[in-house]
């Protein structure tokens, strides 16, 4: 047999022997089975930033018609509970404190008056513990104080409705790939991102350890088979498990929301190869460090959370300062995260994302290079 | 219960985790990371978004308003030459957002008569970063109206609307780092004490060494309280390393007291170390245990309203919410760090933390008894 192929068929020997360990491994394929639909449902049904059954104070000093209007109008963008009524300034202060509301409306007691004169004047308060939920109150809040017009109905305008005069300026604005800033869409296009992380780290990382710890890696080690190859080997099952994951995570929101990538699925199964292979070898590397299976959990537990943080996953990575954001860089899942939401939300072909998916290759090679110094001794 | 026979064991227990320096470097590098890596992801600020220009106009007005988007920091613009450049551009996340100004928009803005339909600009924002985009909404249209007002004549027949006074209390600059390290007290505090005392009793579990406590006179609740006083020791110790770190490093010094905060996390704690002993009662090998806590870690960090906010989750799921000893921590270390909240404000938040942490210890202790 040639030597590529004797190369090939001790990587899959390694491979048929690791895919029948996992098969028998119920506890593991409980985790890689429940996880990816515990996270969809999370991320598609249960969480977004998005304000909504936002407890509210009113303080009406005016008590008239047109205040009670704009109360209405508040009402109708749909992200409040109906208002509290309080009577003095000090009430609606301790209901804030208390955290008991996110907001106070103060109306004051010439509110008609002066709105007839065109300057008009409310007082909002806003609770700044919780700073995003407050920039988007507070935000709501002036949106439709500065748009109300106590002769029009409620119901004509919505707060989806985003074509506004500005005074002097008509401002268009479009929100493309998501016109309504649902957070939904923004998890979900990175589901498969946060579930490979999870899976290639955790999966490797204890399978090396585990056989270091009970000996089996010797065992393997005086077979023919070369130590590169029984890495290999030991990583190929994987990369078929990561793609029925990817699968799932791409699918299910189009099955369930009609979010269906806009991209195509060969482009998506190019971009998730150098991602697959560059988590594995951040699982290969864990397991590498540590010496105990405890310790390889430890180490890939505390890669993973940051990940997820850093990445742009799950907060936007613009928003981070210099430094913080360039450090995010490194993580793999940052630039798969970018391929994907073009792809899934933007419809990018293959050279639109060139750039992360050469960013992922180089991530990879960089920790082949670190795996190879570092195994080195071990293996001789 | 003999306090000597307890003092030996939390002797033991000390000497055991301070031991390996593989634990004491996590429990000194984790809260400290985790504190530094919340305390500045999470912001409302855009700054440096790329906004590709599209200045048909090239006129005085409309460069006056593109020099005060790039004025303030939290655009970049860069230009373009024809709509479908933009299209491409955002298509590809080169830029975030685009503005498009026509080429009559000065000749509109100035030689306008009353009634006539002011000039239009279009911006195109990429949606899929949803919070990216609603933020940077908010300031484009902030800073296009402060130009347009300077600029432009106002027009006379403009809806009246009402004037907004928009004061934030307890963080006037809506700052996330504040908002972020209290949480973060319940991220470390929750997560990190399950694990390293699940992994810590399964491993003993292991080595026989648990065995061999339990053969010895000491009882159930001498090993209980022998496991969970040192360790809780460990994490009070945490606890204000990071106050310190929160405060010297980030500027956020808790607006309540600090005495109430450190006492009221050393007895949550308690309730972690607790869920802790469970979980590794009841795994049988160390993957397991770990297994265990990182799937209770998962709704930890999203149901717990550290990252996102309960109020916004459906009814049936805040329920759950409310079910997480976390979520009560969290909500308590926030009042406390941000609104300066005193022990009888948070008097109910107490109460229930301190029937999850009598639920929890009686349930601990069982599972060691149950295997004597």
């Amino acid at each position: 047999m040639s030597r590529a192929g004797v190369f090939l068929s001790n990587v899959l020997a390694v491979a048929y022997k690791e895919a029948s360990i996992l098969r028998h491994d119920k506890a593991l394929l409980a985790a890689i089975l429940i996880q990816p639909v515990m996270m969809f449902l999370l991320f598609g049904m249960a969480l977004s930033n998005k304000p909504a059954n936002v407890p509210w104070v009113v303080l009406d000093w005016n008590g008239g018609a047109t205040a009670r209007r704009l109360v209405e109008d508040v009402m109708a963008t749909g992200y409040f509970v109906p208002p509290q009524r309080v009577t003095s300034y000090d009430q609606g202060r301790a209901l804030l404190q208390r955290g008991r509301a996110v907001a106070m409306l103060v109306i004051p007691k010439d509110f008609r008056r002066e709105f007839e004169r065109s300057r008009a004047q409310v007082q909002v308060l806003v609770d700044g513990s919780d700073p995003m939920q407050a920039a988007r109150v507070g935000g709501y809040l002036t949106q439709v104080a500065s748009q109300f017009d106590p002769e029009r109905q409620p119901d004509q305008r919505t707060a989806q409705d985003r074509v506004r005069t500005d005074g002097p300026l008509d401002l268009r604005q479009r929100f493309w790939f998501n016109a309504t800033l649902d957070d939904r869409e923004f998890f979900l296009a990175a589901l498969a991102g946060m579930l490979l992380t999870n899976l290639c780290l955790s999966a490797t990382s204890l399978g090396l350890v585990a056989e270091r710890e009970s000996g089996t890696y010797e065992q393997m080690l005086a077979t023919p088979a070369t130590p590169i190859e029984i890495v290999l080997g030991k990583l190929l099952p994987y990369v078929g498990v990561s793609y029925v994951v990817m699968l799932f995570a791409t699918t299910a929101p189009g099955v369930v929301f009609g979010l269906w990538p806009e991209g195509s699925f060969v482009t998506l199964f190019v971009v998730t190869l150098p991602f697959v292979l560059a988590s594995l070898s951040v699982g290969v590397f864990v397991s590498a460090l540590a010496r105990t299976s405890a310790q390889a959990v430890f180490i890939s537990v505390f890669f993973i959370m940051p990940s997820f943080v850093l990445s742009g996953a799950m907060f936007p990575y613009q928003f981070m300062p210099d430094g913080v954001r360039q450090i995010g860089g490194l993580f793999p899942l940052r630039w798969y995260q970018i391929a994907l939401r073009r792809i899934v939300e933007r419809g990018a072909d293959l050279s639109e994302v060139a750039v992360p998916t050469l960013a992922l290759c180089a991530i990879f090679a960089a920790l082949l290079v670190a795996i190879r110094l570092l195994m080195k001794p071990r293996l001789s | 219960m003999r306090w000597r026979r307890l003092l030996t064991l939390m002797r033991r227990e000390v000497l055991a985790t301070l031991r390996d320096p593989f634990t004491v470097i996590i429990l000194i590098s984790v809260p400290l990371g985790a504190l530094l890596i919340f305390g500045f992801v999470l912001s409302t600020e855009v700054r440096d978004l790329r906004l590709g220009v599209l200045d048909a106009s090239d006129s005085p007005a409309s460069r006056r308003l593109i020099a005060d988007l790039a004025a303030k920091g939290t655009f970049s613009p860069r230009p373009y030459a024809t709509r479908e450049a933009i299209d491409r551009a955002i298509v590809s996340g080169d830029i975030g957002a685009a503005i498009v100004i026509p080429p009559d928009f000065e000749r509109q803005l100035n030689g306008r008569a009353p009634g006539d339909d002011p000039p239009e600009i279009q911006v195109v924002f990429d949606g899929g970063e949803a919070m990216l985009a609603g933020n940077a909404e908010g300031f484009l249209r902030g800073i296009v109206g402060s130009t347009m007002g300077q600029i432009g004549p106002r027009d006379p027949g403009a809806p009246p609307g009402v004037g907004v006074v928009l004061r934030s209390l307890y963080n006037p600059t809506l700052d996330g780092t504040p908002f972020m390290v209290a949480g973060t007290f319940g991220f470390v505090l929750s997560f990190l004490t399950t694990l390293i005392t699940a992994v810590s009793i399964v491993n003993e579990k292991l080595t026989g060494t648990f065995e061999q406590l339990q053969v010895t006179p000491a009882t159930s609740v001498e090993i209980l309280l022998g496991k969970l006083l040192p360790l809780g020791a460990v994490f009070a110790f945490d606890v204000l390393l990071m106050v310190l770190t929160a405060g010297f490093v980030l500027g956020v010094w808790p607006e309540g007291s600090i005495v109430f905060f450190v006492a009221m996390s050393a007895f949550y704690v308690m309730v972690s170390l607790a869920m802790g002993l469970i979980i590794s009662a009841t795994s049988a090998t160390a993957a397991e245990a770990v297994q265990k806590s990182v799937m209770t870690s998962i709704p930890l960090v999203q149901l717990s309203g550290f990252a996102f906010p309960i109020r916004s989750m459906p009814m049936p799921i805040q329920w759950v919410a409310e079910l997480f000893p976390a979520t009560h921590y969290i909500r308590m270390s926030r009042a406390i760090y941000m609104r300066g909240e005193g022990p009888l404000a948070l008097a109910p938040e107490l109460g229930v933390l301190v029937i999850f942490a009598a639920i929890m210890v009686i349930y601990a202790l069982r599972s060691i008894e149950a295997r004597r």
